[in-house]
């Protein structure tokens, strides 16, 4: 009973040994601090990393191709079992794309994925990452009339209409001030015969086959009807003798007028006007580019940092990229931007651009033409949630050896593994210091103790005088230890977490006053910091911290418990 | 008393040492010696005494003379370098720590020159902290009106019942010396050992306290060893130890 009122009183009444474990609140408070921000970090990093990439991806090399993926996918289903939650093909291609910005071409290097417009979706968080509210609900590659966010409110179908208007617009000016060019040669040239000597002209093309010169064959005594062959499927009808088409020779002779097949006929017809590509009205395969790729920064008239879009959905865009196989040879497609992608990666942002995958294994020579087998780049798996893909990885490697398959099996943390690592190392590095900090903390204590015992010896004879034993006289210092770092560890973590709470406002205040920006959300592309408070992580550090405070009374407390009660009593 | 001296005679574990009648508590050969580096210097050279139950004895001698020493080892404080310390029939001087430490804090009550009383606990508490250390948690709890009744009432005899939750820091010398006497009879001690109480206190403060000592020994029945170098002060006891030079004069 008296420890503990002891141990009360002096942490009543003792006001520098507060000021001692001020350190320990500090240290404790940072360490919370410090492991909630990173934690957040961490978190927000990882899933932006994992966001477009699949559990495990199965790739064949660059421009090379799996064939049958249907039948791999069959495989990797046997190999691991029921982890697999799904499974798409990809195929994957480095690519360029180039846009006009005000007449003038952009070409940037992508890579160009063409992904399947249901599975892809299923394997990796894709669609929570397109800007465009009506393709996050129901994805197609087809340009939206609205949806589009407020950046760039003037996209889609509205915008890819007035834009088509203006060009015909600026087509149609164009041609009438070319015709009034030509009246106003036509009249020089009437008024000046002399200076322009009109030549023969001959058309290149042929006229219609009705006018050209016809092959004349005599005319068999029983024709064949080609027509009627071809619609009645019968055989030949002597009797029938052609009534027109036929022609007298001059040696008496009747000859059927005989047309030839013309294999330019299609081209002689005008095709229907809905058959044309109207700008208005059309779009070529949807493409959706990642939004980095796009926007540059520029400044608004008063000096604001501001994003210029240099090609929105609604534009066309061409993409150059190879086919497959030996002879690989570059393609060039024209595309219709139809959304942004924004994982707020910046390294995924500004190099991924995703395109239908029948369209690029069509122009890539993935398709055969006549069964429409087609092949991929890589397989993509997402497994269930808590599967070991590691493991899965491993089977897979085993199951197709680099000796006898060109593939490249890896998870979506083998491609991220050095960065990774690196936070890993810092948050452990961290830690370590700053629990030094609480260990520095510890020794403050230590020194604190020792000058509190002396000051208290006289009455450490007294209890011991009065029959406490040596154990009752440390256990009083080891229980002030003990509640100075609960006092000190309690502040520390409510301060740590009242800092964790409000530590965006913190850092606006600490901008306010340093004009330094602490935390730019351009450079994290997070709106603002973000902290995850693990109560396994407070517990550990507050446990620690007062372990440490208990530790550091342990000699203290010793030299008190040894103290002989004579020795002390005579302490003057 | 009574059943003290009926088991006198029962007891043989000291057959060599002249057993004295009616003895509560008694030495033989005390000596004790400090070390001063490789120097040894002699305190006590072979001290018998004897104290009978129910008096009041003074122990008197000049400073270093040795007497606070010999009250350290009548109190189990230290230890003799050799002789013997005897109470109620058991030789003392030898126990185990817990022993000697429960012998403290429920036979014998201590008092101090200088009051030596815990500056962070009010009157009450100081003079509860025998009760304290002597129970656990939990029993201590269980008991606790029993004590404050007992030390409120103790507080009262000394004439302190007014002054119960003051700080030591804000009492005169003797009423802080009174204090002490209290938390000295808190346990009901069969011994008072006081070393030189009046030693720090004005002649009126010191009487004052004596007179209380006085008064309380009379009530209580209570056997009293009182260490001074004040010859006045030796007049009011029964018998007077006279100590010179570590030796009993």
């Amino acid at each position: 009973m008296y420890k503990l009122l002891l141990s009360w009183r002096y942490l009543r009444t003792r006001f520098i040994a507060l000021a001692s474990i001020v350190s320990v609140t500090l240290g404790v408070a940072t360490l919370i601090v410090v492991n909630s921000v990173m934690s957040g970090f961490v978190f927000e990093m990882k899933t932006r990393l994992h966001g477009i990439l699949s559990d495990i991806e199965v790739a064949a090399p660059l421009l090379g191709q799996i064939s049958h993926p249907e039948v791999h996918m069959r495989i990797i289903r046997d190999v691991l079992g029921d982890d697999i939650q799904s499974m798409t093909g990809v195929v994957r291609s480095p690519a360029m794309v180039t846009f006009t910005v005000h007449g003038r071409q952009m070409t940037q290097q992508v890579m160009l994925l063409g992904i399947d417009d249901e599975s892809f979706g299923q394997v990796t968080d894709f669609h929570p990452y397109l800007q465009n509210e009506n393709k996050k609900e129901a994805f197609t590659f087809n340009l939206e009339e609205s949806g589009y966010p407020e950046y760039v409110r003037d996209s889609g179908w509205e915008y890819r209409r007035s834009k088509a208007q203006q060009q015909k617009r600026i087509d149609l000016m164009r041609r009438q001030q070319q015709a009034y060019y030509d009246t106003v040669a036509a009249d020089y040239i009437a008024d000046n015969p002399q200076l322009y000597q009109q030549t023969a002209y001959t058309s290149p093309v042929a006229a219609s086959d009705d006018d050209r010169a016809i092959d004349y064959r005599p005319l068999p005594a029983q024709a064949p009807d080609f027509d009627k062959i071809h619609s009645s499927n019968q055989g030949l009808d002597a009797s029938e003798i052609p009534a027109t088409g036929s022609y007298t020779g001059r040696d008496g002779k009747t000859y059927r007028k005989f047309k030839p097949y013309d294999p330019h006929a299609e081209f002689r017809t005008q095709p229907a006007a809905e058959d044309f590509f109207d700008p208005e009205k059309d779009q070529h395969t949807g493409i959706i580019l990642g939004l980095a790729i796009s926007k540059r920064k520029t400044l608004d008239e008063a000096g604001n940092k501001r994003d210029f879009y240099m090609v929105r959905p609604g534009d066309d865009v061409q993409v150059i990229f190879a086919t497959v196989g030996q002879n690989a040879k570059p393609v060039s497609e024209n595309c219709t931007l139809v959304d942004f992608y924004s994982s707020n990666m910046h390294e995924y942002d500004s190099s991924f651009a995703f395109v239908p995958i029948k369209e690029l294994q069509k122009v890539r020579g993935m398709m055969d033409p006549l069964t429409g087998d087609s092949t991929v780049s890589s397989i993509q798996i997402k497994m269930k949630p808590g599967a070991d893909l590691d493991k899965a990885r491993d089977a897979l490697i085993a199951k197709f050896p680099p000796e006898q398959y060109p593939y490249d099996i890896h998870t979506w943390q083998d491609t991220q593994r050095p960065l990774l690592s690196a936070v890993n190392m810092e948050l452990t590095i961290l830690n370590l210091l700053l629990f030094m900090i609480i260990a520095v903390a510890g020794f403050g204590i230590l020194a604190t103790f020792f000058m509190i015992v002396v000051e208290k010896t006289k009455d450490i004879g007294v209890l011991k005088a009065l029959g406490a034993p040596s154990s009752g006289v440390m256990s009083i210092f080891l229980g002030y230890g003990m509640s100075l770092g609960m006092v000190g560890t309690g502040a520390g973590i409510a301060l740590g977490l009242l800092f964790v709470r409000y530590i965006n406002q913190i850092a606006e205040i600490v901008q306010v006053v340093t004009g330094q920006e602490v935390f730019d959300p351009e450079i994290y592309y997070f709106s603002e910091i973000p902290t995850i408070v693990s109560p396994m992580m407070v517990a550990l550090v507050g446990l620690g911290a007062i372990l440490i405070a208990v530790l550091a009374s342990v000699l203290p407390a010793l030299r008190a418990a040894r103290l002989h009660p004579v020795e002390a009593l005579r302490y003057e | 008393m009574s059943n003290f001296e009926s088991k006198i005679d029962a007891e043989d574990s000291v057959a060599t040492l002249q057993r004295p009648d009616k003895a509560l508590m008694w030495t033989r050969g005390l000596e004790k010696s400090y070390r001063k580096g490789s120097l040894a210097v002699p305190v006590l050279n072979g001290v018998d005494l004897e104290i009978e139950a129910g008096s009041f004895t003074a122990i008197i001698g000049q400073s270093g003379s040795g007497k606070s020493t010999l009250l350290h080892l009548l109190a189990t404080l230290d230890a003799p370098c050799a002789g013997e310390v005897h109470f109620n029939n058991r030789r003392i001087d030898n126990l185990p720590a817990k022993q000697r430490e429960k012998l403290r804090n429920e036979q014998f009550g201590l008092i101090f020159q200088f009051y030596h009383l815990l500056p962070e606990l009010s009157t009450l508490e100081n003079v509860l902290v025998p009760k304290m250390v002597q129970d656990g948690f939990f029993s201590y709890l269980k008991n606790k009106s029993n004590y404050l009744k007992r030390a409120t009432e103790l507080l009262e005899m000394v004439g302190m019942g007014h002054r119960t939750t003051h700080k030591p820091a804000e009492l005169s010398g003797g009423e802080m010396q009174r204090t002490a006497i209290a938390r000295a009879l808190i346990s009901d001690p069969s011994i008072l050992l006081a070393d030189e109480p009046t030693g720090n206190l004005d002649e009126e403060n010191g009487d004052e306290v004596m007179e209380t000592l006085d008064r309380l020994r009379q009530k209580e029945n209570l056997t009293v060893v009182m260490v001074t170098h004040d010859n006045a002060l030796a007049q009011r006891a029964d018998a007077v130890i006279r100590l010179i030079s570590g030796k009993v004069a």
